[in-house]
Formats: C-alpha cells, structure tokens, sequence
C-alpha cells in the first residue's frame, strides 16, 4: 500500500520548531508593475496573525503617513526611522519604510526593507502581500525581470491561509 | 596721519563686515523616547536628566528642572528645535515599575501620553580656533532692560556721542583725580566694542588713540543699533576651561542655562555687571563680589529710572541664580565626537565645523557612553589589581543592533582623555574574533557542512611562500581530534579552523570581509583564518552588527542629521540596509556564538553578568597574548572591546581574562534583550542525537535541538525516531478513522 503519511509526517516534524514557510509560488496572474504607485490599497482576503502594534509608533506612522502623502519623502524617512528606534522589527514599520523608498524611487532600499519586513513578519496574509509585492515592483525597476514575477506570485500566495500546526 | 586711518579704517571695517562671528557648531546627543513599555529605571533616567542639563529640585516649575516623588519622576522638558520640527516645553510625569515606564502622563492635562522625548543633551561644541563660545543674538530679541541698562552702566551718551565721549573721558579724569587711582572708564561701547575686537591688553597712549580713531570710524561707518548688536554678541563674559564665553547670548546660557530673553532683571543686572571684569566678578567663584557688583548696577537702573525703587528692591532680595556648573562642560566624548568628525568630513570642510555655527544631530547615548567610560576605566584597573600589566590600554565601541547607530565609543582608559583614539585608529590583529566568518562559509556550503559535521583538529604543517613552514598550535597546546564545528568554534581550537579554512579558500574569506564593509590589507595566506588581519575596534563592530542583526548589515552611524544654526536641512544620513546572502547561515552561525558563552572559551561571562540573558560572543586572543579582544551581542546591542599595550608588547591577556571582563562590567549596566534565535526562511530547529548526529525526536536520549540551513540536514535518523514515527503513523490512523488498530 503506498500512501503518502510518511512524507506528511516528516514534513510536520521537520516545521515542528520553525514558523510556516509560505507554499512555493503558484501560477499568479500578477503583472509585475502592478501596484508600484500604491503597493499597499490592494485588497487582501489573507490573515493578519501578528501581535498588536506599539501605541508608542502610531502617531508616527500617522506622521510619516502625512509626509508621505505630500510627498515630502525625507520626512516621512526621518518619523519612520523614529518609529524603528522604537520597534526595530516591527515589520509594519518596515514595510513602511519600503514603500516611501519605492515611492522615492530608490528602488534598492524598498526591496531590501521589504525583504526585512517580510522577514520579521507573520509570511502570510496582507502584510506578506504588501511585502512581495513592493519585491517585485522593485525588481521590475532593478531589471530583474524574472524575480520580478517569482515575487508577484509569492504576493498572491501570501492570500491563501496557511495550515494549522498540530 | 591719512594713510594710517585710512589702514585703521580698513580694519575695522574688515573686523565689523568680515568676521559675521564664527560660531561653534554644536553636537547633540539622541533625544532619548520614552513611551509605556520602555525599558528604564530611576537611575538611568536621573543620569540622562543629569547629562542634558536637567537639575532636580523641590518642584518642577521651570524648564531644565524635575522632581522625583516615590517612582514618579516630574519633569518640565525644554523647548527644542528637532530636525523634524520644533516642540515645545511641556511638563511631563513618568511613572516608573520594575524596570520599565509605567505610564507617562502630561502634568497639565493629567492625560496619558503614547510618545515623549526629551530634548537631546549637547555633547560638544567644535570652536573656531581661536577658541571662542558665542551664541548669537539679535538686537529685536535682546530684553530691552539689557539694551538700555547697558548704556545706564557703561555709557549713557551713547545715543548721542560720535565713538567717544568727552564729557564721559572727563568725568573720568576728574574721578580718578579725587580718588588718587583709576576708578572710572572713561570708554564708551564702541571705543570698548574695538578692544574686544582686537583683543588687546595693550594700555599705552598709541594704542588708545587708535581705539579712539577706530571708534569713530565704526560710528561713521554703522548706525547705533548695528554697533550694539555687535557688542552684545561680541563682549567677554567669562571663560569655560579654554575657551572665552563672549556676548550675552552665551553668557546667559554658561551662567544661569536660561536663554537670554526668560532672565529676570537681577539676572541682567549681574551680566551686565560682569562686563567690568569677569574673572574678578565670576560669580561661581566670587560669589559676594558677583553680588556686590550686581547691587551696584541694579542701583543704576533704580537711579536712571529703568527699574522703580520697589522693583530693585526686589531684585536685590533675589539671590543670584547662577547655575552651580556650566550645562555643557565644554566638551564630553572626545572619542565619539572623533567618530562625527571622521562622518561629517566627507561632507565639510574642517573650517565650516568651526565656524558656521551646525546643529549636529548624533547617535550618542549619554547614559550608555558614561557606563561604557566606567566599564574600561573601572575594568583595566581591576586587572591591574590582579596582576595583569598597568601598562593596559582599552577601547570599547557600542552600537544599536538594527540601526547601526553607535551609542557610545571609548578610545583611552581615561575616557576624558584627548588623544589617541584606539576605538578608531588602533588597527591590530583580532586573533579569533575572526573564526566565525569561517565557519559561516562553511555553512553556506550546505552540502558539505552543518554544525554537527567532524573535522580532525591535528597537527598540520603549511609550506609558505617564502618557502618556510608553518604549524599553528592550539591555544591548550593539545590537540583534539576529531570534533564537530560546533565544538571547534566554541572552543576556538586553531588546527581544526585551519583545516576547514583551507577547504573554504582564503580568498573567500578576504571577499567576505570586503563584502561586509571591511578593507583587510593583507595577503591572502592561511594565518588570516586564525585572525593575522589588522583591524580597528570600530571594523570588527562593523562585521558583528551584520551577524547580530541576522544579516540585515547597516554601516555604522554617528551622525543622523546636520542642520544650519537657523534650523535649515543641511545634509542626513538616513538608514540604510544592506542584506547580507545566505542570512540564514547566519542564524545558524548565531546559534553556535551563543553556545560560545553557554559551554566555550566566554563560559565565564553569565555568572559576570549576573542576569539570565541569551548572549552570543566570541573571545580572541593574538600571539605571546598581545591582545585581547571580546566581541559579543544580544538582540538590541553590540559591543566589541579590546584590551593591550599600546606598543604591542605580550601583555599577558586572553579574550576572556580582559576584554570579557570589561564587555561585562558594560553589559550587566543595560537593558537587554536575548538574541533572536528564530530561524528565517531556508533554515530550521531540528532535534538530532548529541552523539551520533542522527536525527531524533524530543523524547530519545541525547536529544538536543540544533539548527540547519535547509539542505544540511543530517540524512539518518535515530532507532529511537523510526520507532517514534510508526507511533505516529498508527495515532493519525486512528485520529483519521476513529477505530483501534
């Protein structure tokens, strides 16, 4: 008889210590630019697993929010450096800052705090997708054409909920 | 006689236009935040109220002072120009419990408070060369009581008189005749303004004359509101060690830590006093001839009408209100303000810093930097008492994991001491503060290696270039066998390192260091894996915040922002982050430096830190034990010290009997976070057999949880597992169908 309990239990004892990994990319429908102006207004049918913020960063954000919307993206750096003093893996913060980056056209330092963000955060739900999705409009803008798309697909992955742990 | 006024009048003219006052820039320290939830206890907070100029009184009633009542702390923070924006003074109350802040609440409103922040304390002034402090003011914002009652002292013709005064110049003459010496000054401002400028002690009738000529060129040349702004701004008011305090801008700060505009009369009366004599008047040195002087002049104003009778009276009845110190004495941190020069001389000149008067925004903690001064010099002397050579220099440098901001910076065992600054500039060989990169190449290489993989720690010989040989020892002179990675870097052993450096290439390593911002000037032969690289103390920070923050490198930062004196944007340093590849060899590798401090060469530093934390760190010690170096982190900061003599004579230190000390003498001062031991993307905890490296599960015997990069996971699995996983199996089936089997 050949059925696939094994693999199924090495699979779980292998993730019993770790967080859940995201599913490979699957076929994702995501151009590569979309959302590079607004990477964050998408819509999102993921779930939000991370703990609650900090009070203490709020009105920052709301601060660099502010900035942010009249362009003023120095400023907006300046509160959102703040608020990472405060909370250096907040991976809301993080993303943040990816976005102002990707709005100020330093293409490099969005993907590199998205990758942080991405990192530190829950893998899963809205900011995941917020995450690959400033990935892959910042490697459209790199060239990197091919992981640009890899990113676009790992964003619409980020949708589906992950499996429970038993 | 043309000639010569016509060269008296360039220079005056030149000294009044050209000068425009060159003002020390001014460096600040990080605003400290405080919000529910941060860590802080009373002491810390007192220290940082202490280091910003904050003093501590009875109630809180003017800005700079606060109040301690049982765990609350009333403090009426200053106003303060940030980068981003001016706040104002506010009084504030922080309730600390255990540790933390409790609550924070405004103390007008009695509402709580998400976010506050103290104004920054200033660290530092870099002076114009000739070594004078000024803080300018302009004439619409001097109180007009200064304006007038300096003339009522010093020269009530002014208004009317072309520079200098006759009647005044006689009234003098006849007064010091009645008197039989020299009583009274006959100078106006102006005639005063030009000795000020051309600093002179000179009495003699020539130079007199000229002074006269020149004051009447400057009347000639400026109207009478220029020539007092410049007096105001240009006057001596006292010394602070070796710089002048001039004009009363300044002065009003370095006496009372008050901005001119908030004195009260007194407060003027006393500088306005001062300007007969300074040092006879300094009224923290001569506090009853200060108040004399003071009474005298507040008569003047009674007598002219500037005050009524009642309100002298009342200022007489005030005491002097004179600060017991300067806020600022002069400068601090000489070894971190080192570090913001080195930053902002990519950007200015050397002459601007002097003279265009920046507001320099930095990373500095004045809490940790003090703690961190204490730390070397209370450390070094420790070792001395132990009879290790006190001959032992010292640097420490301690930075913000995530940001990569240095908070403080030690660069002498005197921290005061100018001079050489080792933190900086002391490149010597970091010995095996170097293994750990080679054993994180050796982690990339995922089909090869994982922390459990055996390498033989034997006896090797190397030809050299040069045609010799060469055969590392271990430090115990033993050497071990066959061991894991685990065991060879938590122990440091020299052959095994070796052995798997020459697996991984020297070049590797070298690429690596450049990579992680560090320019090792050396060739590439094997003696570079046990740590043969010249380095600075701040250089092998760099390299340990990359590991510290998991990979995410930052390049180490002193200076956030600069601003012009007026508050305009000049130039900042926002964050920057550079991913290193394979973070998750990183995590790994980060494991293995915390099983250093749990079972390696620093199993010595929990009990000398005396808190249950998860620290991770690496000891190196260089040949004959010239050096002796500790680096080592928890999630929120990391630090590296190193311990010698200056001339690199053996000095009889190991990792763990110098620097460690010191490292922990610092660290058991802060708050800390564990590191972070979760394992990213492309890496995982997995139970396996201490013995055999087997995979296993948590209830076999031997079972200890390692992490792996994806990929390097042990391919066999213990009896123990297999018989664990059939379990399993029939407990799904019977959780999936509900029947026994």
């Amino acid at each position: 008889m050949n059925h696939p309990l094994p693999l199924l239990t090495l699979t779980l004892l292998l993730s019993a210590c770790t967080g859940w990994s995201p599913t490979e990319p699957g076929s994702g429908p995501a151009s590569p630019s979309a959302g590079v102006q607004t990477p964050s207004s998408q819509g999102s049918n993921g779930v939000q697993v991370f703990p609650l913020q900090n009070p203490a960063v709020k009105d920052l954000l709301a601060d660099a929010g502010s900035a942010e919307s009249v362009g003023d993206y120095g400023k907006a750096v300046v509160f959102l450096e703040r608020a990472l003093r405060i909370e250096p893996r907040d991976p809301e913060i993080l993303q943040s800052m990816a976005e102002v980056q990707l709005k100020n056209r330093d293409y490099e330092q969005a993907l590199n705090f998205a990758v942080r963000s991405y990192d530190s955060g829950p893998r899963v739900g809205e900011i995941c997708s917020r995450n690959w999705r400033t990935i892959a409009a910042s490697r459209e803008q790199l060239g990197d054409r091919a992981g640009s798309v890899e990113a676009a697909q790992r964003a619409s992955a980020c949708e589906s909920t992950p499996p429970d742990r038993l | 006689m043309v000639p010569w006024v016509a060269y008296l009048n360039h220079q005056v003219t030149t000294e009044f236009e050209g000068r425009k006052w060159d003002l020390p820039s001014r460096v600040f320290a990080r605003a400290l935040e405080l919000y529910p939830g941060a860590p802080l206890n009373l002491r810390d907070l007192e220290l940082e109220l202490r280091l910003a100029g904050y003093r501590r009184g009875d109630s809180a009633t003017r800005p700079g002072l606060y109040r301690v009542s049982g765990g609350t702390v009333e403090i009426y923070r200053r106003s303060f120009r940030f980068p981003e924006g001016a706040e104002e003074a506010r009084r504030i109350e922080v309730r600390l419990a255990g540790g933390t802040i409790d609550r924070i609440r405004d103390a007008a409103s009695g509402q709580n408070l998400d976010l506050a922040r103290l104004d920054p304390a200033e660290i530092a002034s870099i002076y114009p060369l000739q070594k004078e402090d000024r803080t300018l003011v302009d004439i619409g914002d001097v109180p007009p009581l200064l304006v007038t009652g300096l003339q009522a002292v010093e020269d009530r013709h002014f208004n009317q008189h072309p520079g200098i005064d006759l009647r005044g110049i006689g009234r003098a003459v006849l007064a010091n005749l009645k008197a039989g010496r020299a009583v009274q000054g006959g100078s106006t401002l102006t005639q005063q303004l030009v000795k000020n400028f051309f600093l002179t002690q000179d009495r003699t009738l020539a130079r007199k004359f000229n002074e006269a000529i020149m004051a009447l060129l400057i009347e000639y040349h400026y109207d009478k509101g220029e020539i007092l702004e410049a007096y105001i701004n240009e006057v001596f008011l006292g010394q602070q060690g070796a710089y002048a305090v001039h004009g009363f801008g300044r002065a009003s700060l370095f006496y009372f830590d008050q901005p001119l505009e908030r004195l009260e009369p007194q407060q003027i009366a006393l500088l306005i006093g001062l300007v007969k004599g300074p040092s006879y008047y300094n009224p923290r040195k001569h506090p009853q001839r200060a108040r004399e002087r003071r009474d005298q002049v507040l008569a003047m104003f009674a007598e002219t009408g500037l005050l009524s009778a009642q309100e002298a009276r009342a200022a007489r009845d005030a005491g002097l209100g004179v600060t017991e110190r300067p806020r600022t004495r002069g400068s601090r941190y000489h070894a971190f303000v080192d570090l913001v020069r080195g930053q902002l001389a990519q950007v200015y000149r050397e002459e601007d810093l002097r003279t265009e008067g920046l507001r320099i925004f930095t990373t500095l903690s004045p809490s940790e930097q003090e703690k961190a001064q204490a730390a070397v010099a209370q450390g070094l002397r420790q070792l001395a008492e132990r009879g290790l050579p006190a001959s032992l220099q010292g640097a420490l440098v301690l930075a913000d994991v995530a940001s990569g901001e240095v908070r403080a910076l030690v660069g002498d065992r005197d921290g005061d001491r100018v001079g050489f600054n080792r933190a900086l500039n002391a490149r010597r060989q970091i010995g095996s503060v170097i293994k750990p990169l080679v054993y994180l190449l050796a982690l990339e290489h995922e089909s090869d290696y994982n922390l459990l993989s055996r390498i033989e720690d034997q006896p090797l010989t190397l030809q050299q270039a040069d045609g010799s040989t060469w055969r590392p020892d271990n430090y115990d002179g033993v050497s071990h066998g066959e061991v894991t990675l685990l065991e060879a870097l938590t122990r440091s052993y020299n052959q095994a390192t070796v052995r798997l450096g020459l697996n991984i290439g020297v070049n590797h390593l070298l690429a690596r260091l450049d990579q992680l911002g560090v320019d090792a000037d050396v060739d590439a032969v094997p003696s570079v894996f046990l740590g043969a690289v010249e380095l600075t103390p701040l250089e092998v920070t760099q390299i340990y915040q990359s590991l510290a923050a998991a990979g995410y490198s930052v390049p180490l930062r002193a200076v956030l922002a600069v601003e012009t004196a007026e508050g305009g944007e000049l130039v900042r340093y926002p964050l920057r982050m550079l991913p290193q590849p394979r973070r998750e060899a990183i995590s790994v590798l980060n494991y293995a430096l915390t099983q250093v401090v749990q079972q390696g060469t620093a199993s010595g530093l929990p009990a000398l830190l005396g808190k249950p934390v998860t620290v991770a760190g690496k000891t190196g010690t260089t040949n004959d034990r010239r050096d002796s170096w500790f680096v080592g982190y928890t999630r929120n900061r990391v630090a590296v010290v190193w311990v010698g003599n200056d001339d690199n004579q053996p000095a009889r230190v190991t990792g763990s009997n110098a620097a460690m000390q010191v490292w922990a003498r610092l660290f058991r001062e802060l708050p800390l976070e564990p590191v972070d031991l979760r394992m990213p993307d492309g890496a995982s905890w997995l139970w396996v057999d201490r013995g055999n490296g087997q995979l296993t599960a948590e209830q076999c015997g031997n079972a200890v949880q390692i992490p792996f990069v994806a990929g390097s996971e042990p391919a066999e699995m213990t009896k123990c597992l297999s018989a664990a996983r059939e379990n399993d199996k029939e407990s799904i089936w019977r959780k999936l169908f509900g029947k026994k089997q």
